[in-house]
Parts: structure tokens; C-alpha cells; sequence
């Protein structure tokens, strides 16, 4: 089954009136995360509506199945787009499922039988993005000594804690490692991995988050796979511009949130929007906005023909504003925009944690420097 | 080969190099001028404090490391409580605190608890210090501490003796006993949070709170909100209007939470600074008798602003305490993960970092504590500056420290996801950062358009 470009927006309306009809719905009381059991029950109607990819073979219409054109790179970025405006957790636990199936189809691997949202990704190393050694590896350059010695240790699944968030139900994860010298994939099961439980953290209520270790070091095992650079770069664009699409949807929620309530609060004698103080706060979050739509509308097209480094400097850059612009959201609620009941701060706290996801901000200068430079 | 500890990149002490090593030898005189000791930032700042205020920051200290820090990260995860409920860790923390003088030590002895080696130092001043330490440990913690003294603070100011021995020395002297008699502060109104706390908005508002005239005293009706440590105060600082008339004749009553038609109807569930209660209280006809009316009627509204200049400066102490709390968690991390076989702290944009965190939680130290040192009968303009801007700042800290920790920063049992929740308040409370920046602009005024015009006049 395929995506006509005309479909797009036909098929975009009813993703946003089942995130707004169902999703929503079902996450509407901020202070309190879908329990695990209806998140499943939303994912099987999220599956059977077909917006996720499904079980079988078939190529499918699901996020992320399809990359390869200008429209379907708009359909899925705007699914994620409408679910971060519904649910921002919700979003990235589909996310990152629906990216694990990707990943599985370009690797050629087998399909697991583990249940729903049984499989997910984690598509960095223990720190950071790998500093300038992975995107050195990434373009194909020669690697220093340091290099490999860096993505050794930044791969190494068994010798470093690595912290996956995802729904309790998660049952194998697809992740990078590093043998004979090269960045390679293997899919672990849950049993072959030290789990431990973090008692809570920082946002997206709706997964949980894990410190993983691997019970053993990899070896050549049949469940380790070999893919070309591209496939790992293409993998890091698309988890990149889904936490964005996910970040400016849960923006464009907050900005509604924030103007409804804005003009109807009054203090010093007229509706707080009238003040230019509050103005700021709402533009600053209405031009963090749009900044993160401009960069989506870029990345509307074949995604081989989208360069990592763009997409890596547009986060470096926008991410910072998208939390800036959440920041500013809570504000102009005043006190109520700090309790858990109204939404505002969690779409903060999400949002921060989209911030920290995918190596986080640190180490992005320095794959940029590593993306771009032409040193040897 | 060095046998010094010393980053990769960077020369070791005893490198011909290093100034450290080229210092110690030179001549005597250059020596005095140059030749420094090199000492634990905090110990070196407590060192150049007077005696009895570096006795107060160290002693807050330990408080804050033996009591709090145990306690925070457990009552920051526990259920929300029922209304009225205090956590059991939370509880014992108020009773040594009781005990210790930590609700107390705005006024020496007979009354308080403030040593008497410091009453030379203006109250301000050493409340930053206090607030500062417990911050860094918890700050929902030392919310449940300081709201108290915020509660109190309009006794304090109220300037009458008779006050001071009726009110607040049986709230000291419980507290010191061990049995904590908590304060609650509460100007703010469902439909006023900023108009609570800016005159221009005051004088549009129509107050919710009103106190009517009866025999013997007054009763007040109406709701008031977000009140911080509202559900467990046995009394609280209650401003109220008088019935018929505006903002102007705001009163403060002091209420006995024990009073019939007081309740607390509901406390929030708070993105942070979870260890404190936010309640909403209700007064359903709540007799005041005459006694209780504090510094006059229609004082009150004066009384607020001056509340409010006394506070806002230990709101700022809270921003250093945040920032500081979460460079001291970044240093950490920099020096215990490891990549590519070497500590973070080796790499040199998490030393760019760390520098600019450092640099900005010292440079809102430096302002907080050049005002407070001062801060006698605290200024509008400088506690409102220092409040927006450390908070300001501090929230920018915290975020670097998320950065550098990447998604362990995520983690709650690694402290800065939760130092970041609970600065986020700082930014709210105690007027808004944006009421903040108006309301020094509203003290500057007069300078501001009468002083000469041109450059070079107004001094900033
Ligand atoms: C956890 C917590 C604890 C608190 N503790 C206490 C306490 O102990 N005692 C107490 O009395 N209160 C307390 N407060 C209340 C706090 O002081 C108010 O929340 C704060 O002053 C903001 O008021 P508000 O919530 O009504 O927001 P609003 O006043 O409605 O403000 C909403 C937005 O409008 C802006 N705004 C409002 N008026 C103007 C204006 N005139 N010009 C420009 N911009 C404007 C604000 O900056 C803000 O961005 C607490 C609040 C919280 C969240």
C-alpha cells in the first residue's frame, strides 16, 4: 500500500482527529501517565488504524515505513507533529518503536513476535553523539586511533550503562555496537540484558526509563548485522527530525494553552495579553515555533537527500529555543502554570527530555566540526 | 613527567610553565602581591566573611548535609499527602530544625535565636547565607523552612514591641522546643497573583478578601491560594481589605488556623519544591479579633511591599543555591563518566562548560550578597534586581548542567532533573520575573524623571 501526494492531507485529518479524538483524550489529565495497559490498547488502535507499522511484511503507509519521497516524509513528520500535540510521551514511545521497525526492515532482519510495542531502539552510545569520531566514521574518513578508541567505548554495550527510555512493555532493543572496527547492529532480547528500573525521571511520563548494560560483549552472533554508514546516518536523521516534529507539536499545544488562557486572565486592570510582558513570553514561544516549522517544511523530502549535518546544527540550534518557548509557556500561566494538573510544565519537562535524547546537546559542535571539517 | 594530577591539556603545577610554579619564587615583595593559596572555593568565600557570619554559613551547612540531603530525594518522590498531612522525614526535619534555631534566627535571644555575634549584620543578609546551604541540599526542603519566616516577617516589620512579645516570641520559643509552630504567608488571590504584589495592578483590582467590621474585631471572607506551607501553618499572615473599600485599605491579620471558618480546601500538586504545600485556604467568616490586626489598618498594603523587599533577596539565594547545587552535580559527572577512556572533564568544551557555570553561580553570589550586605531596610530597586536576575541566571545553570550530563541528567537519582523543577518556581514566586523587572523600574522612577537629563547622570 502507498501514500498518493494527494492523500497526505486527507489522511493527516484523521491522524489529528484520532491524536485529538483519542490520544488526548486518553492522556488528559497531565498529573496522572496513561497507565501501561491503556497505552498497549491505544497502540492497537493506532496499529489497526495502520498510522503505526504493523505486523506483517507488507510495506505499509505506518510512520516511518516510507522515506523516500517528498510526501510521505510530510505525512510522517506531520503524524508526529499531530501526536506531540496530543501527547508528547504517547509520540516517542511510538516514535521509537516505529523507528525500531524501520531499522529492522534496512537491516534485513527478521521480524520478532514480542508483542505490542515489544521493540524499540536506542540509537546512541553510552554519552553524546559520539563527539567528531562518528561523524568521521559516518562520511567514511580514515578513523584515528582516538577515534576508534572513542567509538569502542562509546558502543560498548556491555562495559558502559546506557539509559533507554521506553513503555514497560518493550522487549528487545535494536542498537549500534562497535566490532572489527566498524559500527555494526545487533537486536538483544531483555533476558540477555541487566535492566534496572530508574525509581522516576524528568518528563515523558508515559515510558520509563532503564539503565541497560549487556549481560555479555557482543560477538559474532547471528543476531548482529552489518549496514553501510548511510543506514546508521539515515537512522540518526530520522530520530532527529521525529523529536522535532514531536517538540514543535507539543509547542504548538502549549502556545494554544497559553493564548486561550492569556486573553481571558486579567491582572493590572486589563487581560494579561495586553501586556507587552506577556506578548514577549507568547512570541517567544510562537517564533520557536515557527522556526521548528521552517525546519520541518525542509525536511520534506527524500531523506537520503536531507545532509545529517543540517539536520544535526537545526537541532543544536533549535532545541534550545523549543525549551526556551516551553519556559515561556509555563510563565505566562504565572502559579498555575507550575502545577501538574495544567499541562504547561509538563510540556517543559517533555521537552527537555527531547533535549537530552539522541546524545543531547553537548557533543553536537563537535560533530559538526567532525561533519564538516576536512582535517586528517 | 609530572608526578602532580593535572588535565591532559593543561600544564601541571610544577611545570616551568605554570604560574603556580614560576609564583612561589619569586622575590618576597612580588610574592605578597601575587603568590596566592589555592583553596576550596567555598571555604575560601566563608574565610573573607566576618567571623560570626562564616560561623552561621557553615553551621547551615552542616544542617543541610546532615539533614536534608537525606531526606529530599525520597519526599520528593513520595504521593502527594492528603491535606494537613506532613511527611514523617519532613516532620522530624521541622522539629530539629525547631530545635537548632533555623525558625528562629531573625531576632537574638530572648526572642530568637540569632546569635548575638551577629546582630551587627543586617537579618537579609544572613537569611541568604541560610537559604543559600539549604537550597543546594533540597529545595522543597528549605521552602518548608523559609515560607515560615516569610509568614513571620510581617510581625516582624509591623515595628511594634507588642507584637514581637504577644506573637512572635511563642512561635520562637515553640520552635525552639521542638514542637515547630509554622507561619504561613498569603497575599495571593484567585483573582490576584500579580496585583498581590504590583501597586498599578492593585489599584485596578477589586479585592477577594474582605474583612468586615464586628464587635471585638473583624471577619474575613474570601479564598486565598498557592499559599506555600499554608496546610500545615498553625497561624498565618493575612492580608485582607476592608469591607466597601479597594486595595488601599489592605489590612494584616494574623489568623490562628485553629479559628472556626478557616479551612484548607486544597493543596497542589507542584512540578517541584514537592516537600512544601501550595494549599488554598478558605475564610468563611473567620473572626480576627482587634489584637490581631498587625501594623495598623490599612497598613497593610505597605506592609506587603516591605514583606516582599525583605524577601526577594533570599529568593535570589535560592537561585545560587540552585546553580551551585547543580555545578556541583555537573563537576561530579565530568569527573566520574568516562569516554573514549578518559574523564569527561578532560575534553575541552565540558571544560568551557563547567567555567561558565562556575562564572555565572559566583557572579549572582557576588550580586546577592553585595545587596544584602546592606540590605538594612532592603530597597525595592535592588532586592526586585537580584531576585529576577540570580533566578533568571540560575535556571540557565541548570539547564547547562542537564546538557552536560546528556539523558543521565534525565535520571531523578541524579539530582539535577529534580534542582531543575524546583528552580522553575523561583522564576514565579515572590512576583513574577516580569512583575519583578516593573517593580524596579517603579522604585526608579524618580531618579529616572526627575534626575538631569544626558548620559553619564543616572547612576545604574
Ligand atoms: C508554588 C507556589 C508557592 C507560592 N507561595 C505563595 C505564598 O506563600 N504566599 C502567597 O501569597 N503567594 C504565593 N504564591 C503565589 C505567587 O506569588 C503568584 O503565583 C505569583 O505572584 C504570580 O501570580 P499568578 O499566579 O496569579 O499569575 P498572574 O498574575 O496571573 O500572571 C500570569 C502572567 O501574566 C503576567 N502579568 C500579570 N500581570 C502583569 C502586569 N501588570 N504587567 C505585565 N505582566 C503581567 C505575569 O508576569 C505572568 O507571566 C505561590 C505560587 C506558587 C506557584
Amino acid at each position: 500500500m502507498h501514500i498518493d501526494p494527494g492523500d497526505v492531507a486527507v489522511l493527516l485529518e484523521e491522524v489529528d482527529s484520532f491524536a485529538q479524538g483519542r490520544v488526548a483524550a486518553m492522556t488528559s489529565r497531565p498529573e496522572e501517565p496513561i497507565p501501561p495497559e491503556h497505552l498497549e490498547r491505544l497502540t492497537a488502535e493506532v496499529l489497526a488504524l495502520r498510522i503505526l507499522p504493523d505486523a506483517s511484511d507488507e510495506d505499509g503507509l505506518g510512520l516511518w515505513e516510507d522515506c523516500d519521497h517528498a510526501h510521505t516524509m510530510a505525512f510522517n513528520i506531520g503524524v508526529l507533529r499531530l501526536l506531540g500535540q496530543a501527547n508528547a510521551g504517547v509520540a516517542f514511545a511510538w516514535h521509537r518503536y516505529a523507528l525500531a521497525r524501520a531499522m529492522e526492515r534496512a537491516l534485513g532482519m527478521d521480524r520478532e513476535e514480542d508483542g505490542i510495542l515489544g521493540t524499540t531502539i536506542l540509537p546512541v552510545g553510552h554519552y553524546g553523539l559520539g563527539r567528531a569520531s562518528l561523524a568521521r566514521w559516518l562520511i567514511g574518513r580514515e578513523l584515528a586511533a582516538e577515534d576508534s578508541e572513542l567509538l569502542a567505548d562509546w558502543l560498548d554495550r556491555h562495559a558502559n550503562t546506557n539509559i533507554l527510555f521506553a513503555p514497560e512493555s518493550w522487549r528487545s532493543v535494536l542498537w549500534p555496537v562497535w566490532t572489527e572496527g566498524k559500527v555494526r547492529w545487533e537486536r538483544r532480547t531483555r533476558q540477555r540484558i541487566d535492566v534496572l528500573l530508574s525509581k522516576a525521571q524528568h518528563g515523558l511520563d508515559e515510558v520509563s526509563a532503564y539503565r541497560i548494560r549487556a549481560m555479555d560483549s557482543v560477538g559474532n552472533t547471528a543476531s548482529v548485522v552489518d549496514a553501510p554508514s548511510s543506514v546508521y546516518a539515515r537512522l540518526l536523521k530520522l530520530d532527529m527530525i521525529g523529536l522535532t516534529a514531536i517538540g514543535v507539536g507539543a509547542i504548538t499545544k502549549g502556545l494554544g494553552m497559553a493564548r486561550e488562557f492569556a486573553a481571558i486572565r486579567k491582572q493590572g486592570g486589563k487581560a494579561i495579553d495586553r501586556h507587552p510582558a506577556v506578548q514577549a513570553l507568547l512570541g517567544d514561544a510562537e517564533i520557536a515555533r515557527n522556526a521548528g516549522d521552517v525546519i520541518l517544511g525542509g525536511y520534506e523530502r527524500p531523506v537520503d537527500r536531507i545532509d545529517l549535518g543540517r539536520v544535526v546544527a537545526d537541532r543544536a540550534g533549535l532545541f534550545g529555543r523549543l525549551c526556551h518557548a516551553a519556559s515561556q509557556i509555563v510563565q505566562a500561566f504565572g502559579g498555575v502554570g507550575y502545577m501538574r494538573d495544567l499541562g504547561a510544565e509538563k510540556i517543559l519537562r517533555d521537552m527537555t527530555m527531547l533535549r537530552l535524547q539522541t546524545g543531547g546537546m553537548q557533543d553536537l559542535h563537535s560533530f559538526l566540526a567532525g561533519w564538516s571539517g576536512d582535517w586528517e | 613527567m609530572t608526578s602532580m594530577p593535572h588535565l591532559r591539556d593543561h600544564l601541571p603545577f610544577d611545570h616551568p610553565l605554570s604560574p603556580r610554579d614560576g609564583f612561589p619564587h619569586l622575590p618576597f615583595l612580588a610574592r605578597m602581591l601575587v603568590h596566592y593559596r589555592a583553596d576550596d572555593l567555598w571555604q575560601e568565600d566563608t574565610r573573607h566573611l566576618p567571623a560570626s557570619m562564616a560561623a552561621l554559613r557553615r553551621k547551615a551547612r552542616v544542617f543541610a548535609e546532615r539533614y536534608l540531603i537525606p531526606a529530599s530525594a525520597d519526599i520528593d518522590l513520595a504521593p502527594h499527602p492528603a491535606i494537613g498531612q506532613c511527611h514523617p522525614k519532613a516532620h522530624e526535619i521541622l522539629v530539629e530544625a525547631g530545635r537548632q534555631g533555623w525558625l528562629s534566627y531573625f531576632l537574638p535571644p530572648p526572642l530568637g535565636a540569632m546569635d548575638w555575634g551577629r546582630v551587627s549584620h543586617a537579618p537579609v543578609m544572613q537569611c541568604c547565607l541560610v537559604v543559600e546551604e539549604f537550597t543546594r541540599a533540597c529545595g522543597g526542603l528549605m521552602l518548608l523552612l523559609s515560607a515560615h519566616h516569610l509568614g513571620v516577617m510581617p510581625l516582624l516589620l509591623s515595628g511594634s514591641p507588642g507584637v514581637l512579645l504577644k506573637f512572635v516570641r511563642p512561635i520562637y520559643q515553640r520552635c525552639q522546643r521542638g514542637d515547630p509552630h509554622l507561619v504561613a504567608f498569603a497575599i495571593t488571590e484567585p483573582g490576584a497573583g500579580s496585583d498581590a504584589e504590583d501597586g498599578h495592578g492593585a489599584a485596578r483590582y477589586r479585592p477577594g478578601v474582605v474583612a468586615t467590621p464586628v464587635p471585638g474585631g473583624y471577619r474575613l471572607k474570601g479564598r486565598k491560594c498557592f499559599i506555600s506551607g499554608g496546610d500545615l501553618a498553625q497561624s498565618i499572615t493575612v492580608f485582607a481589605a476592608l469591607q466597601g473599600e479597594g486595595m488601599e485599605s489592605w489590612t494584616c491579620f494574623y489568623v490562628d488556623a485553629g479559628s472556626p471558618g478557616f479551612s484548607v480546601v486544597r493543596t497542589e500538586q507542584k512540578m517541584g519544591m514537592r516537600a512544601s504545600g501550595a494549599a488554598e485556604l478558605e475564610f468563611n467568616d473567620v473572626f480576627v479579633p482587634d489584637d490581631r490586626i498587625i501594623g495598623g489598618l490599612r497598613h497593610g498594603w505597605a506592609l506587603n511591599r516591605a514583606t516582599l523587599n525583605a524577601s526577594r533577596m533570599p529568593v535570589a539565594s535560592m537561585g545560587v543555591g540552585f546553580a551551585r547545587a547543580a555545578t556541583e552535580a555537573a563537576i561530579d559527572f565530568a569527573r566520574s563518566c568516562t569516554l573514549g577512556g578518559k574523564p569527561l572533564l578532560e575534553y575541552q568544551d565540558v571544560q568551557l562548560h563547567l567555567a561558565t557555570m562556575v562564572a555565572e553561580t559566583r557572579a549572582i553570589r557576588a550580586m546577592v550578597w553585595q545587596e544584602a550586605r546592606h540590605a538594612w531596610r532592603p530597597r525595592q530597586l535592588r532586592a526586585s534586581a537580584c531576585k529576577f536576575h540570580a533566578t533568571d541566571r540560575a535556571q540557565k545553570v541548570c539547564e547547562m548542567a542537564m546538557d552536560l550530563m546528556g539523558d543521565r541528567a534525565s535520571l531523578h537519582e541524579n539530582r539535577v532533573e529534580k534542582i531543575f523543577r524546583d528552580v522553575r518556581l523561583t522564576r514565579i514566586f515572590e512576583g513574577t520575573n516580569q512583575i519583578n523587572r516593573l517593580s524596579l523600574i517603579e522604585d526608579w522612577q524618580g531618579e529616572l524623571l526627575s534626575g538631569p537629563s544626558g548620559p553619564f547622570v543616572t547612576g545604574v
